[in-house]
Order: C-alpha cells, then structure tokens, then sequence
C-alpha cells in the first residue's frame, strides 16, 4: 500500500526536523542573557544555588542539553521552572483543550463562509457576486485579528451587547474569538476555491457535462468542485500552523485560558522548560496537520497516490 | 551599398528593436498598472501615509511622548485631531510617530529578506547540482520551523531593541524569496543570452549579478510589495503582544493594544491607529497584487 509507506516515511522524516527545532530552541534561550530565576531578587545567593540545583541549571550546558534529551526520550518534558505545581506535560495537557476547541471553531468558521463564498465568486465572475466577496476577503486579509477582535467586541458585545465580552465558557462566549480566528483563512479559502474554481470550469469535462444537460448547480458543487477544492486543501496545512499561532494573539484579546497564553508567558518569564515543551508540542502539532493534509489531497486526485 | 554598412545598419536596427523591447517590458507593465485604479489608489495612500510618517511629526505642535495630565483621555478636537491618551499625549504624533517604526521595520525587514532570499536563492539556482539540492534541503527544514513561535523567543530574549526586532523578522521571511528566485534562476538559466554571455567569456558572478537576477526581477518586486504588508503585520503582532517595541516609543502594533485596553470608553484610541494600519496593508496589497497582474500577465486568469 503506497499511502502507509508513505505515511511511515514522512513520519520517519520528521525526526531530524524535530531535533533541529529542539537544538534551536534550547541554545537560543539558554544562551541569550537572563534566567527564570535572575530576577527574583528575594533570593539568597545559597538558595539560588539550590533552585539552580534542583533544575540541573548548574550543570555545564551541553550536560543540560544531553539530559533534555535523554528525558525526552524517554516521554518527560521536565517540570515547569516557573510554575512547579505542575509538569511541563500536565501544564499542556491541561491548557490544550481550550486552544484546539478555539482553533476548531476558528477552521470550521473559515471553511463555513469561505468555501460557499469562493463558489459565489466564481458562479459568475466580475458580477457583483464575484466582486462583493471578493471585497470582503481583501478586507479579511488586511484587517488584522487584534484589529478585528476588539471591533467585534466593541460593536457585539460593548454596544449592542449581544455577545458577551471575554470569559471562556458557553457556546455564546466562543462566537466572537472563533470568528476573529478564522477571517483571514475564510478570506483565503475564498480567493483559492474562487481561483481554482474558475480554472476547472474553463475545461472540456465541464463543458461536456453543460452539453449533457445538467443543472449548473450540480456542474459546479458534483464536478468541479472535487479539482476546485484542492487547494483549499493544501492551504488548510499552512492554515493550521497559523491559527497555532494566531491563537495568542486572540487568546490575549479575550481571555482564553489556552496554550498560546501560557507560551507567551513562559516566554516572557524564561521557563526554559516550558518554552522547549510548548515549542516541540506545537511542532509536532502543525506537522502532523501537514500529514494529514496530504492523505486528503492523496485521497481527493489519484494522480497524486502513486507519485 | 556596401555590404559591410549594410550589415551594420541591421546590426543597429536589431539591437535597437531589441532596446525598444526591453524598454517596452517595463512601459508595458507601467501602462497595466496605470490602468488598474485599486492599485493607482494604493500607491496615493501609500504616499500620503509616508508624508504623514515621515514629515508629520514636524508639523506637530506636540511630541511623542509629551504628557499633559491636565488633558487626559480628551476626545477627537482641534486642538488633538486624533484625541489624547491615558497620559495626556497626542494620538496624532504618536500615530504619525508608531508610523515611523511600523514602515521602517516594514522595509528593513523586507530588505534583509531580499538581500539573503535572492543571494541564497540565486546561488542555489545558477549552480545547481548537488550545492542546490543541498541549500533547498536546508530551505525546506527551514520551512517546517514554527517560526512566529522563534521570532517571539527571539525578540523576548534579545532586550526588545526595534534593530533586532527587524533583523529576526527578516530572517524569517527570506525562505519563500530564495524559492521564487530560485525557481526564475533555473528557468533563465537555459536561456539562449546566457549561452550567449558564457561564449563572450563573461565570468559567473558577472552573468549571475548583471543578466540573471536583473530578468528575474518581476516577481522579486511583486515579491516584495507582498513581503512589506506580511512583515509589518508580524510587527504589530509582536508589539501588540507587548514584546515588539517598548513604551514610550510607539508602533501601530502597540498602539492598538493601548487602544484596546481604554476602547470601551474611548474608542478612538482604538479606532484610529486601527485604521493607519489597516489603510497601509490594503494599499500594499492592492499594489502588489496590481504589479503582479501588470509583470506577469499569466498570472492572473481573468
């Protein structure tokens, strides 16, 4: 079967990469000046050490990065250094669920709005189905999320109070921050399906299948759409990694209690551990969207599974 | 007629068709783009935002980061155009000044992106073989990095100083450069003047930095009025994060975040460094997208 090897190679293939994020990562915040304790002035000397110590921050630096290495081998991310109450893998594990139910909102919002629009556009181009869409992506796509959120929650929430403020609980609280997500890849899908769209309609199959008869509803959504959408689909792995990253930004607006918040401030705060886990997690993350993007785009043409 | 002049007459003739060409590509381009009004609208605004940067705060009767306790959170009025914030300063400078900062490191970072992109790229592409199979593996590692996330490590660690802030951008962005140029390099490089060049005896460097990169130029400049808007945005987004530039200094990114903080009060904090902003991004892309149609024809479909 050509797909599960395929699968097994790329999997085999992201070890390398991984190694060279971690190796990155891990010189890149150790070596650049400051520390997770270097500011806590409170400290005594002695207890310095001790913290020190305990984190294996005395150690030489090569010895830290061989003992990361020789945990994460073995599945153990470290403790966080700046919130010991818990592992770094317990502070994911815990903080996670809210970013990807976020994220899923976020795509399934982009998916929702962009893929009907896109079709719009391309019914019938340079009408203004096609131009009033298309306006609206270019707006999408130049208005940034940490202009849009609070807009949105300037006008739905503070003025017409529709929608609540911040807060993460309930269906109603998550309209808001998903669709302040999801704009840009709805903007993008829209312009990709609308492109593509328009390139498989100009070929003979479409016009054959006009010639049979058919409705022009079921030309566009039975035969076209099936070219038209790939890439959508290829754009959706690229998508992934940045509604990963978009998530701070929109986390910070409203409140929620996800991952990208808590990077941000490990950032912020040097808790080296923290930094490398979240780092690696979101990696591994956004390559296995990557993968599953392909199998899809396999899935949808042929021509590709044998490649 | 003497067969010789004769010779010569064509001579002139061809290399003048051929100077007449070469001018034309770009005439050419330029008459498409004068067409386009959304892209001719783009580079008015485009001008009049940088006028408003750069020559703007001159004109000010107020600076930057001048407090005036007595006049804080005053709304939109002669005398504060823009209004003031929880300090007292004017919103006006201190947009025209976050102005300053957000195209600076708009185009220093598209600089450093361009300059690293089309060298890397162009070398990968001219040589070829097992150099290029070598640098594009390198590219495509690069690729896989979540580099947002690198970029936020890298400003938080490096003491938030705009110069770095810049730097670090544009060593994100140059990957995609290298493949386009690379990509134009190799399709150029079959191409007969190149043969042409190599007869004359012309060293590499010289066919590579005096014919190749010049004919690749088209989608280098589209490229780039692409990379701008991208850039800034990054920009913003770390500044809006706070980690990008530090107060008192402004950014259209940090001013947002301010403005945010204050909208449901004083909205107009929010609403004008929003618009400075979001008015540059379309502008860019209406002229980016406008030069890629009037370069490259092809491109676009319909």
């Amino acid at each position: 079967m050509h797909m599960t090897r395929y699968v097994v190679r790329q999997l085999a293939s992201f070890i390398p990469v991984l190694f060279v994020i971690i190796t990155l990562t891990f010189f890149l915040v150790r070596l650049a000046p400051g520390g997770p304790f270097s500011s806590e002035k409170a400290l005594s000397a002695e207890a310095l050490a001790q913290i020190n110590a305990h984190y294996n921050l005395d150690a030489p630096l090569w010895r830290q990065y061989v003992d990361y290495l020789a945990g994460l081998a073995r599945g153990d991310l470290g403790p966080s250094m700046k919130q010991p109450s818990r592992s770094v893998s317990e502070w994911i594990a815990y903080k996670f669920p809210a970013s990807l139910e976020l994220g899923l909102y976020g795509l399934l919002f982009a998916l929702c709005v962009g893929l009907p629009a896109g079709i719009l556009a391309a019914w019938r181009p340079n009408t203004w189905t096609d131009q009033l869409p298309m306006a609206l992506a270019m707006a999408g796509i130049c208005i940034p999320n940490f202009v849009l959120g609070p807009l949105l929650v300037y006008v739905f929430s503070l003025r017409l109070q529709w929608l609540p403020v911040a807060q993460w609980d309930g269906f109603a609280h998550k309209i808001l921050p998903a669709v302040t997500l999801g704009a840009v890849y709805a903007a993008y899908i829209a312009r990709l399906s609308r492109a593509a769209l328009l390139d498989v309609l100009s070929q003979d199959f479409i016009r054959t299948a006009r010639a049979k008869g058919l409705s022009e509803p079921r030309v566009v959504l039975r035969h076209a759409l099936r070219g038209g959408l790939q890439p959508v689909v290829s754009f959706l792995g690229p998508a992934a990694a940045g509604i990963i990253t978009g998530s701070f930004v929109v986390e910070n607006i409203f409140r929620v209690p996800g991952l990208g918040t808590e990077f941000v401030k490990a950032a912020m705060n040097r808790d080296y551990t923290m930094i490398l886990g979240t780092v690696l997690f979101f990696a591994v993350l956004i390559m296995l969207f990557n993968l599953a993007v392909d199998v899809v785009q396999a899935w949808l043409d042929p021509r590709l599974r044998h490649g | 007629m003497d067969s010789r002049a004769e010779v010569g007459a064509i001579d002139a003739r061809a290399l003048l068709t051929q100077a007449e060409k070469g001018a034309s590509l770009w005439s050419d381009a330029g008459r498409r783009l004068a067409k386009n009004r959304l892209a001719v609208a783009g580079v008015v605004v485009l001008a009049c935002v940088f006028v408003f940067a750069a020559i703007g705060p001159f004109a000010s009767p107020y600076s930057y980061d001048g407090q005036d306790r007595e006049n804080r959170f005053a709304p939109p009025s002669g005398a504060h155009w823009f209004g003031t914030d929880n300090l007292g300063r004017d919103l006006l400078v201190r947009t025209m000044v976050g102005g300053r900062v957000s195209l600076m490191v708009g185009l220093a970072a598209t600089a450093v992106s361009l300059v690293i992109g089309v060298l890397y790229g162009a070398t990968a592409g001219f040589v070829g073989g097992r150099l290029d199979q070598a640098m594009m593996r390198v590219v495509d590692v690069l690729y896989t990095l979540p580099f947002t996330i690198f970029a936020i490590i890298l400003v938080t660690y490096s003491g938030q100083s705009i110069v770095l802030v810049f730097v670090a951008i544009g060593a994100v962005e140059w990957l995609t450069m290298a493949r386009i140029v690379r990509g134009q390099i190799m399709s150029l490089r079959e191409k007969e003047f190149v043969d042409a060049a190599v007869v004359m005896g012309l060293s590499r460097r010289r066919i590579l930095l005096r014919h190749l990169i010049p004919n690749a130029l088209g989608p280098i400049i589209v490229f780039v009025t692409l990379t701008v808007p991208r850039v800034m945005l990054l920009e913003a987004f770390l500044s809006y994060l706070g980690l990008g530039v530090q107060a008192p200094m402004s950014s259209w990114g940090s001013l947002i975040r301010e403005g945010t903080l204050a909208m449901e009060e004083y909205p107009w904090l929010l609403i004008f460094p929003s618009l400075a902003l979001s008015l540059t991004l379309f502008s860019l892309n209406f002229l980016g997208d406008g030069l890629r149609d009037a370069l490259d024809p092809r491109s676009s479909k319909d």
